[in-house]
């Protein structure tokens, strides 16, 4: 009595301590697989953080050279006035002007290729070095290495267009000798190359090619090198408020690190770390099991401790003690194991991140990891240590049957719900779109309520079964229903791991699909851009006349930089996450009486074909809501560096699917008509006939650019296919804690199925029965997550390509029928080799003891 | 008992030996035994002196080392592991001292399991029939767990009986069970045995047990020591 309560709480901890390392000594064998779980889950989650920070290091170190200068001015259609270069001057900005378009290269072959033209001056690049095969020389060319008249292209170009040093070139209405290929363009991360491969010339050339039109898409870019110390913020705000200054302009300042590329960064890194909390959720079930099994084999030794006087906390914390350290060795080994994983990625993911990682020691990341561990690991160890805590002394004289269900203590409940808690709020807080984590949240707990309802279906299906005639089926369906069965913990093992894979499985075959393999019926050949208005009708007549065209269209393009919505300028709008790309960046803008064909209006109405008044817009409704646009309100663009208000008439659903032209601004005619702007339009034709469709029409009309569409999308989606890659990746490590934990459920069940197959044996089971019998149990175990891994999935992914990423959905049968396929084979797999394993034990020594 | 009716267990110098750590362990050394159908035989001995193994390998659960042995006309040796199987399907009932009941079945299926195998249709309703004999008739849905030991040995002696096997093995199927128990379920045994002319042989300790057989043999460091039968007909 004296000596309890002489016993305070520090000498309770003290002693529990020495109890928990009395028992540790002892090994841990049955806790083995909560190491491997928290391990494989925080190493997941550790890799992908460690790979983002060094990717944005990567990306922040060399801000400048990526962006290529220490600030960018970029303006579309219009150069730069000549008071702004001396504005620039006077503060000591050195400049170096680049101008962008999109050309046609053709060969002395006739061959011929989209390109992304940079025609650059002498003092490119600012920071960095071009780099160039065969080097070229130092001393008696330009400043930065280029050749007056020279061409250099990026290799696949060259390689495609069959071309060698010296050979010409014809762009636009230039010809020039390629002098050598492009090995490393410095800021090609600000400035991607997307429809096509890279071209460069001088900038004093791009006269000569005459590409550069009225309203031709060709962008001026300025980037300044500012003397060291410099606010570059500063500068680029004093400079907005310039007279000369534009309301198109889009400046970028270096260290925004190239905000494009981060928020791509981001939002990519942030789709990785859900897939590795998914590991980690499945983890945690392996934790929950885990530990309870390993409770559950020292029940004897607790309700001894109890007999001995033990009290509950002092029970409590020996255990709870064990299962912390155990924890702390499983993270300790995921941290390692990450951080050694981050450079497999990185070499794996190299043509896919935009700059190389700047490989390092990144503390938060891992430290983040780390608590996401931690919070696991508390979160589905509670429960179980807080019913161990209350298992009575007199469960020491019952036996046979399992000790009776205890609920924890109120207290330990609570500090269960909140490391549950907790762990939700990190997830959504340190999301990089905390609506899509908390979503994401939701539909975990969803997920796993489903599985764990339909573990309880199945067992209330397999019960009420009638009795079947065929022993080996009415066996195996038996065994899931049995008691202390593991179908619960199974089911939602293989079934979360599997939701992961069928979701990111179809959401990759959605955006694949919708990319590359079936282009939608309407789909163009063609887009051509850059057609004059002069050549509008001859376009038409050449292209029509082609044979093999079955169809050309042709609509006036102008590109719009969205100033100010409602009267509120862009900066300072207020609008959600996903319709916040529309405001940065060039938008298309068109004109046309008629509505055009296939238009779905939401709201609104059309405009009078002879229409005359001020100028209205139809606009898509998606952004619109995102927005909080509503009809009557207006849009004011920029358009050649003059302000235009556009008052909204009415509001589309754009089927970005169709591929067909698309515009998010689509304006009455009138004011704009007399605007100096291009035509782009879209051409059809039988297959086959590309190369001579594209010749003669771009040999007809040397400014005309052609993007072949399939091109383009192919150029996506082999980017896209790279990030699926890290994706299904991520979720191939949900799967795998999923195999885990399955495998620990296997291997835990073991010890009875060797029992079980010895006693059928003797009573005279085949082992083909018996094999049969815990196929079928596996078998339809594996159907059953397969099948509601695969609704679970769907709906995730249908989530996500609709709602996250504005994608059209397509169901892909095909690859949820291969998912539910691999459930079950997984979980034959498994049963075979447990089953097999418990067939080959000897029967006489299992029996002649006790 | 004439010459004339085959055995039923015909065993002619079978011995078991084991390689341990410590050298080859040689656990039964000839043993000749011929078993009539009909007769009911209790084998007693010490501890350790091979009654358990004798058992195992005229279950063919074990294979003996040396020897031929024939049981129901069949030539144990010669069998693989599902032959062996359908053997004990089809001609034996086992009860073991540990029950050895499948936990998470209830009596009932417990019963029905071996039948079911066999692919009898009316499984379940005959295993209900053999509990009810046993006197189990209101368990059926219990699970061994729920059972006192003395139930689970007549579910397991039910399980034994249900496919009218020729021949009975039991290992000391009382050695758990207390006095009252004991008595129940031999008297179970024996009078299923009286009734349906089953082979019973029988281990045991119990020299009183033992001596309800009509023949008792006494097995003593791996060889037979005294036979009855052998005795009487010497005599
Ligand atoms: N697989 C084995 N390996 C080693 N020794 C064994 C093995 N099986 C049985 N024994 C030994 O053989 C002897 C006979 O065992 P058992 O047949 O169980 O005897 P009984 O049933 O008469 O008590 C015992 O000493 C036992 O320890
Ligand atoms: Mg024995």
């Amino acid at each position: 009595m004296i000596e309890g309560a002489a016993l305070g709480a520090r000498g309770t901890l003290g002693l529990a301590w020495r109890l928990a390392r009395r028992e540790l000594r002892g090994g841990f064998a049955g806790l083995r697989i909560v190491i491997a779980c928290l391990a494989l889950g925080v190493a997941a989650i550790a890799a992908v953080g460690t790979l983002r920070a060094a990717t944005e290091a990567g990306l922040a170190e060399d801000a400048s050279r990526l962006l290529g200068g220490d600030l960018e001015i970029r303006s579309t259609y219009q150069p730069l006035p000549p008071e702004g270069r001396a504005w620039i001057a006077a503060r000591g900005g050195r400049l170096s002007e680049v101008v962008q378009m999109r050309a046609m290269a053709i060969g002395p072959s006739g061959e011929r290729s989209l390109v992304e033209l940079k025609a650059v001056d002498g003092a490119y690049p600012l920071y960095g070095a071009l780099v160039l095969d065969p080097p070229v020389p130092q001393g008696g060319l330009m400043p930065g290495g280029l050749m007056p008249g020279g061409l250099m292209m990026d290799r696949s170009i060259v390689e495609r267009l069959g071309l060698k040093p010296g050979d010409e070139v014809r762009i636009g209405e230039a010809r020039f000798p390629l002098r050598a290929v492009i090995v490393t363009e410095p800021d090609k991360v600000a400035t991607p190359a997307i429809f096509g491969p890279r071209a460069m010339i001088p900038l004093a050339d791009v006269e000569r090619t005459a590409l550069i039109q009225p309203g031709s898409m060709v962008a001026y870019e300025y980037r300044v090198a500012l003397p060291a110390g410099a606010d570059a913020r500063g500068f680029a705000a004093a400079l907005r408020t310039q007279p000369f200054a534009d309301g198109g302009w889009r400046i970028r300042v270096a260290d925004q690190a190239a905000p494009s590329v981060t928020r791509f960064v981001d939002q990519a890194a942030s789709f990785l770390v859900l897939a590795g909390l998914t590991a980690l959720l499945v983890g945690g079930i392996g934790v929950a099991t885990g530990v309870r099994a390993w409770l559950e084999a020292r029940a004897r030794t607790i309700a001894t401790l109890r007999c001995l006087g033990a009290p509950a906390n002092l029970i409590f914390a020996t255990y709870f003690a064990q299962v912390m350290v155990l924890a702390a060795i499983g993270i300790g080994i995921g941290l390692v194991a990450g951080y050694a994983l981050t450079w497999a990625a990185a070499s794996a993911l190299a043509g896919a991140l935009p700059v190389p990682p700047r490989l390092g020691l990144y503390p938060w990341p891992l430290a983040l990891a780390a608590i996401y561990g931690l919070l696991t690991a508390l979160a589905f160890s509670l429960w179980p240590l807080g019913r161990a805590r209350d298992i009575p002394g007199a469960a020491l004289f019952r036996t046979g049957l399992a000790a009776p269900t205890v609920r924890p203590r109120l207290s330990l409940v609570a500090a269960n719900a909140a490391a549950a808690l907790a762990l939700v709020g990190l997830v959504v807080a340190t999301a990089d779109r905390p609506m899509f984590a908390a979503w994401f949240c939701l539909g975990a707990l969803a997920t796993l309520g489903m599985f764990r309802l339909g573990a309880s279906l199945l067992m209330a299906a397999a019960r009420a079964m009638p009795r079947l005639r065929m022993p080996s089926v009415r066996l195996g369906l038996a065994n899931l229903h049995r008691p202390g069965a593991p179908t619960p913990i199974m089911l939602v093992a293989l079934g979360i791991g599997l939701t992961t894979l069928a979701a990111v499985a179809m959401i990759e075959g959605n955006l694949r699909r919708q990319i590359a393999e079936s282009l939608p019926e309407a789909a163009p050949s063609f887009y051509f851009i850059d057609i004059q208005a002069d050549q509008a009708e001859a376009f038409d007549a050449t292209a029509r006349a082609l044979p093999g065209v079955t169809e050309v269209e042709r609509v006036p393009s102008l590109r719009a930089r969205i100033v100010a919505v409602d009267g509120v300028p862009v900066e300072q709008m207020v609008v959600s996450p996903e319709t916040a790309w529309a405001l940065r960046g060039d938008r298309g803008l068109t004109y046309t009486a008629k509505m055009p064909e296939g238009t779905r209006l939401v709201a609104g109405a059309w405009w009078p074909e002879e229409y005359a008044g001020p100028p209205l817009v139809s606009f898509d409704a998606g952004l619109a809501a995102g927005w909080g646009l509503q009809l009557g309100g207006t849009i004011t663009v920029n358009v050649l560096g003059r302000d235009i208000e556009l008052k909204v008439a009415s509001l589309r659903d754009v089927a970005w699917r169709s591929l067909g032209i698309n515009f998010t601004l689509v304006a009455s005619p009138g004011l704009l008509s007399s605007a100096p702007h291009t035509n782009i339009a879209t051409v059809r034709n039988a297959p086959g006939q590309d190369t001579a469709v594209l010749r003669a029409l771009t040999d007809a009309f040397p400014n005309i650019s052609g993007i072949r569409v399939r091109d383009a999308l192919e150029a996506v989606a082999s980017l896209l296919g790279r990030l699926g890659t890290a994706l299904s990746s991520t979720a191939a490590v949900t799967l795998l804690a999923g195999m885990l934990v399955l495998a620990g459920a296997v291997a835990a069940g073991q010890a009875r199925r060797v029992r079980d197959a010895v006693v059928l044996k003797t009573v005279g089971a085949l082992r083909s029965q018996i094999r049969a019998a815990y196929l079928v149990e596996f078998g339809v175990l594996g159907l059953a997550s397969g099948l509601l891994a695969a609704v679970a999935g769907t709906i995730a992914a249908w989530g996500v390509v609709r709602f996250v990423m504005h994608a059209d959905w397509v169901f892909l049968p095909g690859t949820l029928a291969s998912v539910v396929g691999l459930c079950l084979l997984l979980t034959l797999g498994f049963g075979y080799v447990g089953t097999s394993l418990a067939l080959r034990a000897r029967p006489a020594p299992l029996l002649r003891n006790e | 008992m004439t010459d004339s009716t085959p055995p039923l267990i015909d065993a002619r110098d079978l011995s078991f030996t084991v390689g341990t750590a410590g050298g080859p362990v040689n656990i039964l050394r000839g043993v000749s035994l011929t078993i009539r159908p009909g007769e009911s035989v209790g084998i007693v001995g010490p501890s350790g002196s091979g009654k358990t193994t004798l058992l195992m390998l005229l279950a063919g659960l074990e294979r003996a080392t040396g020897g031929a042995l024939r049981v129901a006309g069949l030539d144990l040796g010669a069998l693989d592991e599902d032959a062996l199987a359908r053997f004990r399907r089809d001609r034996l009932g086992i009860v073991f001292q540990a029950f050895h009941l499948i936990p998470t079945m209830t009596a009932l299926e417990n019963v029905a399991v071996p039948l079911e195998f066999a692919g009898r249709r009316d499984a379940f309703d005959r295993a209900a029939a053999a509990l009810q004999s046993v006197g189990l008739g209101h368990r059926l849905d219990h699970y061994p767990g729920q059972l006192s030991g003395g139930e689970q040995q007549r579910v397991a002696l039910a399980r034994a009986i249900v496919g009218e096997p020729q021949l009975i093995l039991a290992d000391e199927p009382t050695g758990n069970l207390d006095r009252g128990n004991g008595t129940a379920v031999m008297d179970l045994l024996f009078g299923l045995q009286r009734d349906s002319g089953t082979t019973l042989l029988l281990i045991t300790h119990d020299a009183a047990l033992a001596a309800r057989c009509a023949r008792q043999i006494r097995i003593e460091d791996g060889r037979i020591a005294s036979d009855s039968a052998v005795l009487a007909e010497a005599a």
